[in-house]
């Protein structure tokens, strides 16, 4: 009797033992792998930041300084003298302008046809919706450098080269199809039984869209309006083709120009170069929630 | 709700083809909302990709209006110049290490904001950055960066020996189109992530847990069930990546535009300078139908992949 108790006795403390170490062994593991995640967590942060942090300090250093060799990494005196000289000059402003002005008219225009649109091929049935929201899905695909030659010719045709009405037309063209298809998602996201409810209680197709579908989209129609405005802003090959005056080029076009020519003004660039992304940066970070819910809702289904 | 039943048995006494004018006039109206959306594809989509499809057979210019048609000319042509098949084999290698750059590091950076760590959404909304970052705007920090007296990352590469003093990558032959592919990938990353993160949180946990019962480490679970449930996303990816990239111009055109020696000209910077460069626009649309008809299959497997349009 007291040897079996003294046997157990034994064993249970070897027992014990061996699981203390496994579990010292795992919390050790633990905290390698902790370790590795966030070595890895800050190099990504690092990768994707620092470019974006070089161009601001970069804005931000007298002249004397920016062409110090081995650069400093944070401006020993900050100054905003490039921005004053960017935006003295004109052109600049008109650059600013443009860019504001196309981007605000697209992003409206495909707004409006574009929630039109999406709304009727999610919740009416009719002949060749199918092909319909097919054709959608390819146009989405049909890259802005296949379009360029013949909306060039349409332009010009037309005689709108010398205004900001081509631009705002390529734009439309290759942000429509990415707006219809994030909106498809976002209606296809609220139920139909609540629309189906409002019309059996006697509303008609058209107030069901104004009181009900609309306002439970707008967070939706608002993100997908900004996106379109963030592309349009960003967009570069056809607002540099669709244009031939220099005082209806868009941002992007102006400061494309200043890259490639022969005498950069490191400086100016920079400063503009950090005008031009802050403003879309802050806008994407305000809806990027709609957005991801968005993409993912619709992109799941592959 | 006695209103609501009330006026709905009105409106079944209003008529005895309640049912089929109902379905009438919605079938109408849907239609009505969806007339401006095919009137934009067909104008602004439809006709411009016939348009290059009919220019491809002519030797239409740029400023005049008047042209004939050469019929294959410009075919024959384009599979007969040297120059054509180099920047075909450039487009190759630009869109083949880009894509597969960008969705390994999409998966990984999916698989990072996939875990619950704390500031996991502030760490998801600062990797989706780039996404929105404009190209104009990567191109100049690229050119400033690898600037060869100025520049930071080209010092680096100079004090570790690898290029000559003052020297920049963006100047070497192979360097450059090396450099873009890396500066493309950094762009581009956020769309897979995204769409890879999505999956993640779509594959049941149930499949982890009866894993971890038999014993499987997860080196194992990751081989054998993560990768296996990303297929049909990653098919999707391939797909669409690939349609994006090797038709991108803004970004090497704006940091090489083409060179040094043509090392980094792809087919959009073939067909932007045959158009704005040598205005022979005819010449231009044959090398975006052939780029065009490479694509085209590739949207036709996306379509059929991602199917299941019937909601």
């Amino acid at each position: 009797m007291l040897e079996s108790q003294g046997i157990s006795l034994i064993n249970i403390s070897k027992i014990e033992g061996f699981y203390m170490k496994i579990r010292a062994e795992n919390t050790s593991r633990k905290l390698i792998q902790r370790i590795i995640l966030v070595v890895l967590t800050f190099l990504a942060i690092g990768l994707v930041g620092f470019p974006l942090f070089w161009m601001v300090m970069s804005s931000l250093k007298p002249p004397t300084e920016l062409f110090k060799m081995p650069p400093t990494i944070l401006p020993q005196n900050f100054s905003l003298e490039w921005y004053r000289e960017a935006f003295s000059n004109s052109i600049v402003v008109h650059y600013f302008l443009n860019s504001l002005i196309v981007a605000s008219v697209t992003s409206i225009l495909v707004i409006i046809l574009a929630t039109f649109g999406a709304y009727s091929l999610t919740r009416f049935r009719f002949f060749g919706r199918k092909a319909i929201t097919i054709a959608v899905l390819s146009a989405y695909c049909i890259p802005p450098i296949m379009l360029m030659i013949p909306l060039y010719r349409i332009i010009a045709s037309l005689q709108l080269k010398a205004s900001l009405f081509g631009v705002i037309i390529g734009h439309m063209t290759v942000t429509f199809p990415f707006a219809i298809w994030l909106l498809i998602a976002f209606f296809r996201s609220i139920p139909r039984e609540i629309e189906e409810a409002a019309l059996v209680d006697g509303g008609s197709d058209i107030t069901v869209f104004y009181k009900i579908i609309l306002p439970l989209c707008i967070p939706g129609i608002l993100s997908t309006g900004i996106l379109v405005f963030i592309l349009s802003w960003n967009e570069y090959l056809l607002a540099s083709v669709l244009v031939s005056q220099d005082t209806m080029k868009t941002l992007t076009v102006g400061l494309a120009n200043y890259i490639s020519s022969v005498e950069i003004n490191w400086g100016v660039i920079m400063a503009l170069g950090t005008a031009t992304t802050i403003p879309v940066v802050l806008m994407f970070t305000a809806i990027q929630r709609y957005f991801v819910e968005g993409l993912t809702a619709g992109a799941v289904k592959g | 709700m006695v209103n609501a039943e009330g006026s709905y048995l009105q409106s079944l006494k209003r008529g005895h083809n309640f049912f089929s004018s109902f379905h009438m006039r919605r079938k109408i109206l849907g239609f009505l909302f969806i007339i401006p959306t095919i009137l934009f594809l067909a104008i602004f989509v439809l006709y411009p990709v016939i348009s290059n499809l009919i220019l491809s057979f002519t030797d239409a210019k740029l400023m005049k209006s008047e042209y004939n048609f050469i019929g294959l000319d410009n075919y024959l042509k384009l599979f007969s110049s040297k120059m054509f098949l180099k920047y075909t084999w450039n487009t190759v290698i630009w869109t083949v290490f880009s894509v597969i750059g960008q969705l390994v590091l999409g998966l990984s950076l999916a698989l990072l904001i996939n875990r619950e760590i704390r500031g996991g959404s502030f760490l998801r909304s600062f990797l989706l950055i780039p996404y929105v970052v404009p190209a104009v705007a990567i191109a100049l920090i690229t050119k400033w960066i690898f600037n060869g007296d100025y520049g930071i990352a080209s010092k680096w590469l100079q004090d570790m020996g690898l290029i000559d003093y003052r020297q920049s990558p963006l100047a070497l032959y192979g360097g450059a189109m090396a450099l873009l592919v890396i500066v493309n990938i950094w762009r581009s990353y956020p769309f897979p992530m995204l769409i890879y993160w999505a999956a993640l949180r779509g594959i049941y946990k149930e499949l982890y847990e009866a894993a971890n019962v038999d014993g499987a480490n997860k080196l194992q679970c990751f081989r054998f069930i993560t990768l296996p449930q990303l297929r049909n996303t990653t098919i999707v990816l391939v797909i669409l990546r690939i349609v994006w990239t090797a038709t991108y111009f803004d970004l090497i055109w704006m940091i090489t535009g083409g060179g040094p020696a043509g090392s980094t000209t792809h087919l959009p910077i073939m067909i932007y300078q045959a158009s704005f460069g040598s205005f022979r626009i005819g010449y231009a649309s044959a090398i975006s139908i052939i780029l065009g008809i490479v694509l085209f299959i590739c949207i036709i497997f996306y379509v059929r992949k991602s199917g299941d349009f019937a909601d």
